[in-house]
């Protein structure tokens, strides 16, 4: 009886793998110029600063949370590591921003840990004081620099190394490899699996819960503005809109790479893969000439089925709970009784 | 699991609450809040550092500024009340509905309003099944969807402002259109701030009066309790976001006609602005609990916090950041007082 | 034999109760729903952090203030609700908080066979890589008793391990814990099901109302005595039985099923009768009751209410026809703990007090006024938030919310668990009052006095089948129980 299910699960277990194999081959067979340097090295760019933000989201929603904050954190990040640049130089205003963005998750994860108030709120509350933070420091203007070493690191981390692989993509993996070796393989990262898969359960066994969710959110703090300062560097300007549709994209991939919203299961890789997948999606779309609005719009759409087909799953699997195998084991001799004239097997 | 345990055997008799803070709120009431803040601007007024508080005309000011964001909570006040949270879509069917009013003007006034509130209501109908019947997660849900409808808006109108000149050479529906939010009774009272009382008021009678409501209060304070007594708790929750989705399209027409352009960026930030006035009124998370007197009382607390840090000078910016702290305060205070008879999901 | 033992006086709940047990010894601990057996063996697995008493371990006192505390004292708790992390897979679930680890990394292929081999002790042959979610209820629990097993207790409480075995399973489970005893584990079972307990146990202890009845050996006890422990008073004398006249069928039921909980379920149910269903929990009491009034949908068989076939579907619809189903857990299915005992008990008659869409409380006051004191709930009030009052007034509330639609039929479930005597006696009247008004009364307990002494017939429900019925005369709480756990009485 397991056998029956288990294609169908293991189809929805690899999700992500099959629709990048899809998507990937799709694209490159019938997108005009998609298999091209140009283009790849684009994507590239974009999955790289978006990844560092997933690895933190992810690790949030193992945990069995939610990070609405990430956006704002991203372009927070981004504008103080450009405005503090300036005067103290990019070796000092990175690791502030970072500091900051893992500031904000500690504050974050304080109140969802200590005070026990649900993570929706915290981080919404958090996402409008930084909104208006952000406002605040720059006067609503974009903040951009324009001395002759501005783009120095931006061009170092651009550079490739070899073909498509620039210094910053190295970064981006090695981040993504320790984050999934760390949450496959290493207790303290099996532990924020078991944290969100039953918080009780994981207090039980001696797990300090508290500090796991506390940390998941300062991670998840500390990599949105690694990803904000990328976003950044790369430009050399901050606009107020950096961080706004990476909300929106680093959910969505998420959860189609599997991580559940429950709690419990996922993992970085997929994620990343997802986001690899989504990203080839959408320049996909653009370059078959469509618009940055149908970008928008297939985004939010591929974020609503995800979401509907999970309820949907969870909605199913209620129905089963509770049958007695004896009995259901009855109903099914009975009908294969009838339909069949000969016994099988 | 335990611990409430442990707690059970200790809790008899009423329970307050842990915390002095979180009784004073629940006692006093939002209007005694309102009440504070209308003292701590006479008193400012008094030590000279503001001007013009106690003046009738910026208590109208007050009044007018709140009332989009009445309409809106009050929709949205009925998603909080049966448990659910919030409807995040509201702020892409306002700018919906209002763009397609604009859009459409040409076939009349009336039918143009008639469309958008078909529209709305979809959008509604969409949402109570998913989240009602197939139990998705509602917040996650309308953010999607809410990106959805923006992807809607974009990939019909792209970045364009609609006007509705440019619609429609009929200028009586244009006047129309441009003005009727306009009106004032008897010259001082906005036409807005008539339809946000008037909803406030049915809501106020849905919520306490109905067989609806009564439902509604089992349904957000225990569902399964309440889907154990013959309570049709999938169509209960649907009916609430269908009514979020109304009043999100009678404020997406506000907005709308108030600023006279169509465009997608009508109705930014109220998803924020409403919850927070919902749970700054009273009605708690955790659903089942609260009242649309509440609701108004938290709009107009808002709208007395805004006045009174512009009339400080504070940045608009500042003033972001201020109601996002005072947000989180809010619904701490309140998820305390409500732990201490065991259910702490606040 | 080494002296492992626990003695110890308890808190409000329990009520002074001294307790031992000796290493290499199973010893049971019975009592009726609410006697305080599950509190009890919480004490010692470190879930209050105020008890008053003594425990000791070895003649040493220990003060169990934590679970993390009593797990270092070797003490492993078996709990009937399942601990286990859903998505989280066999493996890690049996060995959370103590995975085997080669460095910082976890050691995979230690972990799958420790797992394995903890499964093997209780039977289980499962890939230890599957999730919780994927595996079944009972083979879940199964898992649970491994994951205690894994911590290497030296007293083991279980609590109701069997709730949801099969026979087979059973037995190994039986099996197991004779080696365990063999290696010189405290075991300490929690148990209502009297045949398991003289087959597994040494030694037995009654509790009732909180209090320790007494403590016998097995040998020596009869299980005549341990029910007269069980309940106190004979039970003749506590259940007098009323003079009812007992009408015509109300409620036919032909065939009934639901794929997986129950098949081919017939009976008929007369005006003015309390019909008694006994069986182990998992034999598809509640599931019946459920789906007679509509919660759930029937795959095939008919519901016949005085003469008229239900063709219906969702509670609202039987409930308007005057079927009305009393949950078992009043905690999370029955009652609105946050609102107030006028809103609680209005709660399954809104439709029908309603005009048109408008509902008025005050239209209400009355009944629940009347209720109220009907079933002397204390404090008489109905704007007392139902959270707040004691497990007795919280049951009555639920009644009252129940018998204010009059139904016709009214079916409860464990209606009196977890209530002090005085409740329990209130609405037993209730049920009689009711019964005698010529309704029809269901009543699914395993509190076997109560189920004997209210009910007129006993309908005997074992794995999702009626079995058998039983007359008045023929009900003694023994044949009943024997009957439901598939033996035949002498």
């Amino acid at each position: 009886m397991r056998s029956k299910h288990s294609t169908l699960t293991w189809v929805d277990k690899n999700r992500i793998f099959l629709l990048f194999a899809v998507v990937s081959i799709f694209m490159s067979l019938f997108a005009p110029r998609f298999f091209n340097v140009f283009n790849l090295t684009a994507i590239m760019k974009t999955v790289a600063m978006n990844a560092c933000v997933a690895i933190g989201f992810t690790i949030v929603m193992i945990c069995g949370q939610l990070d609405l904050s990430i956006g704002t954190v991203i372009t927070f990040a981004g504008v103080l590591g450009l405005v503090l640049k300036g005067p103290l130089g990019y070796a000092v205003s990175v690791p502030v921003a970072i500091a900051a963005g893992a500031a904000v998750g500690l504050f974050n994860g304080l109140l969802v840990a200590k005070a026990k108030i649900n993570s929706f709120i915290v981080t919404l509350g958090t996402m409008t004081i930084l909104q208006g933070a952000i406002y605040t420091m720059t006067k609503g203007n974009t903040v951009s620099l324009s001395t002759p070493d501005a783009f120095v690191v931006a061009d170092f981390l651009a550079k490739p190394l070899l073909p498509l692989v620039t210094p910053r993509i190295l970064i981006t993996v090695a981040l993504v490899l320790v984050a999934e070796v760390f949450l496959r393989r290493t207790r303290s990262g099996r532990n924020f699996f078991l944290v969100g898969g039953n918080r009780n359960t994981a207090w039980l066994a001696g797990i300090k819960t508290d500090a796991y969710i506390i940390v998941a959110f300062v991670l998840s703090g500390a990599l949105a503005a690694v990803g904000g300062v990328f976003f950044a560097m790369e430009s050399s300007a901050a606009t107020l809109k950096l961080g706004d549709q990476s909300l929106m994209y680093v959910l969505s991939a998420t959860i189609i790479g599997g991580t559940a919203m429950s709690g419990g299961k996922g993992g970085v890789f997929r994620t990343v893969v997802a986001i690899l997948t989504l990203e080839m999606l959408y320049t996909g779309i653009i370059l078959f000439g469509f618009g940055n609005e149908v970008k928008i719009f297939i985004a939010g759409l591929i974020l609503a089925t995800v979401v509907l087909y999970e309820a949907y799953a969870v909605y199913k699997h209620e129905r089963e709970v509770g049958k007695r195998p004896e009995l259901v084991k009855e109903l099914e001799a009975a009908a294969a009784a009838k339909t069949a004239g000969s016994p099988r097997r | 699991m335990e611990k409430a345990v442990a707690k059970a055997a200790a809790v008899d008799g009423r329970s307050v609450g842990s915390n002095r803070l979180g009784g004073i709120v629940n006692q006093v009431g939002i209007y005694g809040v309102a009440l504070l803040f209308i003292l701590l601007g006479a008193a400012l007024q008094g030590a000279g550092i503001i001007n013009n508080f106690l003046s009738a005309q910026n208590f109208f000011n007050i009044i007018d500024a709140v009332a989009l964001l009445g309409i809106v909570a009050v929709g949205m006040a009925f998603v909080t009340y049966s448990g659910h949270y919030a409807d995040m879509s509201v702020p892409t069917t306002m700018a919906l509905t209002g763009i397609v009013a604009v859009e459409l003007l040409s076939f009349g006034f009336v039918q143009a309003l008639l469309a958008a509130l078909a529209v709305g209501l979809a959008i509604g109908l969409i949402n109570a099944v998913v989240v009602g019947k197939f139990k998705a997660n509602p917040i996650i849900w309308t953010l999607a969807m809410n990106y959805v409808t923006m992807g809607i808006i974009r990939f019909v109108w792209v970045n364009k402002q609609i006007y509705p000149d440019m619609k429609t050479d009929d200028k009586l529906t244009v006047a129309l259109f441009d003005n009727i939010f306009r009106y004032r009774f008897f010259n001082v009272v906005g036409l807005p701030v008539v339809v946000m009382l008037v909803m406030m008021v049915l809501a106020h009678i849905l919520m306490t009066r109905t067989a609806y409501g009564a439902q509604l209060k089992l349904t957000g304070s225990a569902r399964k309790a309440a889907r154990f007594s013959g309570i049709n708790v999938d169509k209960v929750v649907g009916i609430a976001f269908l009514l979020a989705a109304f009043t999100a399209t009678v404020g997406g027409l506000t907005v709308t006609s108030l600023s006279r352009v169509g465009a997608w960026y009508n109705g930014a930030g109220y998803d924020f602005r409403a919850v927070t006035a919902v749970v700054i009124g009273g009605m708690t998370l955790a659903g089942g609990r609260g009242s649309i007197i509440g609701v108004m009382g938290g709009a107009f607390v808002i709208g007395l916090m805004n006045n009174i840090m512009t009339l400080l000078g504070i940045g608009t910016f500042s003033q972001d950041m201020i109601r996002g702290a005072i947000f989180i305060v809010v619904v701490g205070i309140n998820a305390k007082s409500l732990r201490s008879l065991g259910r702490d999901d606040a | 034999m080494r002296q492992v033992g626990k003695r110890f006086p308890g808190t409000i709940a329990v009520d002074s109760v001294d307790f031992e047990v000796y290493a290499g010894e199973v010893h049971a601990l019975v009592g009726e729903n609410g006697a305080g057996k599950s509190t009890l063996m919480k004490m010692l697995a470190g879930s209050f952090n105020d008890y008053t008493g003594q425990i000791f371990i070895n003649d040493k006192e220990v003060a169990l203030h934590s679970p993390s505390i009593a797990k270092k004292f070797g003490i492993g708790m078996i709990y009937q609700e399942l601990s286990l992390a859903k998505p989280i897979s066999i493996a890690e679930n049996i060995l959370a908080g103590h995975l085997p680890h080669k460095g910082p990394f976890v050691d995979k292929a230690a972990m799958r066979s420790a797992a394995t081999r903890l499964m093997a002790m209780v039977g289980l042959d499962l890939d230890p890589g599957l999730p919780i979610e994927d595996i079944s209820q009972h083979e879940a629990q199964l898992v649970e008793i491994a994951k205690v097993l894994g911590t290497n207790p030296c007293i083991l409480v279980m609590d109701e391990p069997t709730s949801a075995l099969s026979r087979e399973e059973v037995e190994r489970l039986f099996t197991i814990i004779e080696g365990l005893k063999k290696r010189g584990m405290a075991i300490v079972y929690i148990s209502h099901h009297l045949p398991e307990i003289f087959r597994v146990a040494d030694r037995v202890t009654v509790m009732r109302d909180g209090k320790k009845v007494g403590t016998k050996d097995i040998a020596e006890a009869s299980r005549e005595e341990i029910v007269q422990m069980m309940v106190g008073k004979s039970v003749k004398e506590f259940y007098k039985r009323r003079e009812r006249t007992i009408g015509d069928v109300r409620l036919r039921v032909r065939n009934l099923s639901r794929w997986g909980f129950f098949h081919g379920v017939s009976f008929e149910a007369k005006q003015g009768e309390i019909l008694g269903i006994c069986g182990l929990s998992g034999a598809g009491r509640s599931e019946l009751a459920r789906v007679l009034v509509g919660l759930d949908p029937m795959d095939s068989g008919e519901i016949e209410l005085d003469g008229e076939i239900l063709q219906g579907r969702g509670m609202a619809f039987f409930l308007a026809k005057g079927l009305a189903y009393l949950t078992e857990d009043r905690k999370s299915e029955g009652l609105a703990l946050r609102l107030s005992v006028e809103d609680n008990t209005l709660s399954a008659v809104i439709p029908s007090l309603a005009k048109g869409i408008f509902f008025d409380k005050k239209k209400g006051a009355p009944t629940v006024e009347q209720l109220l004191k009907e079933l002397s709930v204390y404090p008489p009030d109905p704007n007392r938030t139902v959270g707040n009052l004691s497990g007795g007034n919280q049951q009555k509330v639920l009644l009252a919310k129940w018998l204010a639609g009059k139904p016709k039929v009214l079916i409860l479930d464990e209606p009196t668990r977890g209530v002090d005597i005085g409740a329990k006696m209130i609405i037993h009247e209730a049920v009689e009052r009711l019964a005698e008004g010529g309704n029809t009364v269901v009543l699914i307990s395993s509190d076997l006095p109560e189920l004997v002494g209210l009910s007129d017939r006993v309908m005997i429900m074992r794995k999702g089948r009626f079995i058998k019925e039983m007359g008045y005369e023929q009900c003694t709480e023994e044949a009943v129980l024997l009957a439901a756990n598939g033996e035949e009485t002498a």
